[in-house]
């Protein structure tokens, strides 16, 4: 199967991240021969495909997912570092109740300071002063939602080629069941003119 | 000259235009039920801090336990109150947007409709199953 061939669909990306492009077919009897396929392997070809795409969806939609909770811990990070900033000037302490298991809380008391310790993941935390804290959760929610564009295109640019692979089975199909009708009609039309 | 019976659609040429029709409304689509989702939630945030507004205006006390990321932490009374209304005018605010954007989407969607039937009738089906 020549992926090269020219195609009537005019400047689109033939993959994008990984994931080939569907190509469109202008016509399916041309399609056909050129590849020099019957309907029913160019049918199993494109099923295939089908499968392989929806398998990329899942992995897409899982790593949505993981973005999509991602920011909002995020912002709350952010939220917290802000209020205990509004705060260093006025030297008051601040009272915060916090969950110490389910249903479970205690009272702390978080005093005027000049740094906080972030949580970095795999068992480590850092300490930074607020406005370092501030920067680098910033860069983080910046970065996580730029990821997560990049994923949302990738997702409809996939959807998009399991839209065109539908469509061309469904065609082929169509073609098929047209080309069976058409040599079915014929013997009885002859028959008929020679009678 | 045959087939004059036939009207299984079988012989309808699909052209690049109209896949990218196909393409596009698939994409609306998709939106159209994200944005359902979003909406659902932003609606319920909003009536969510219209009860803490009312919750706060009967509550007597002086400090209040207002939720900070993981934690309540005590601020007094005025700024909550002025926190909580921050917060549902963003909340509103973003819930106009998006059913201004659901609204677009579904005018957008028929449109769309409009042209893919008048070109494949009865081979096509872009109604929710």
């Amino acid at each position: 199967m020549s992926s090269s061939s020219p195609s009537g669909s005019g400047g689109e990306l033939t993959e994008r991240r990984g994931i080939p492009a569907a190509k469109f077919i202008q016509d399916v009897e041309t399609y056909l021969s050129q590849s020099g396929l019957d309907p029913n392997s160019a049918l199993a070809f494109h099923q295939e495909r089908l499968q392989q795409y929806k398998v990329v969806e899942m992995k897409l939609l899982a790593q949505q997912r993981d973005l999509q909770a991602k920011i909002p811990d995020i912002e709350k990070c952010l939220e917290v570092v802000a209020t205990l900033e509004a705060r260093k000037g006025t030297g008051e302490a601040l009272l915060a109740d916090f969950e110490v298991s389910e249903g479970i809380y205690s009272r702390a008391c978080i005093e005027d300071t000049d740094s906080v310790c972030l949580w970095l993941g795999a068992n480590v935390m850092l300490e930074y002063s607020c406005d370092e804290a501030t920067a680098l959760l910033k860069n983080n929610l910046e970065n996580a939602k730029a990821s997560l564009e990049v994923l949302v295109a990738d997702l409809q640019f996939l959807r998009d080629q399991v839209t065109v692979t539908q469509v061309t089975i469904a065609r082929v199909y169509n073609w098929d069941v047209h080309q069976r009708r058409v040599k079915q009609v014929t013997p009885t039309a002859i028959a008929a003119a020679d009678s | 000259m045959q087939q004059q019976g036939s009207k299984s659609g079988s012989e309808m040429e699909v052209t690049w235009e109209d896949q990218q029709n196909i393409n596009t409304f698939s994409r609306l689509n998709n939106r159209f039920h994200d944005l359902d989702d979003e909406i659902k939630s932003a609606k319920e945030k909003c009536d969510n801090l219209e009860d803490a507004g009312n919750e706060l205006i009967l509550a007597d006390e002086e400090m209040v336990r207002f939720q900070i990321g993981e934690v309540f932490a005590h601020l007094p009374r005025d700024e909550v109150e002025t926190r909580i209304e921050e917060m549902k005018e963003a909340t509103c605010k973003s819930l106009e947007k998006l059913e201004e954007e659901k609204v677009s989407i579904v005018s957008q969607m028929s449109a769309l409709k409009k042209v893919l039937y008048a070109k494949f009738k009865d081979s096509i089906n872009l109604e929710e199953d």
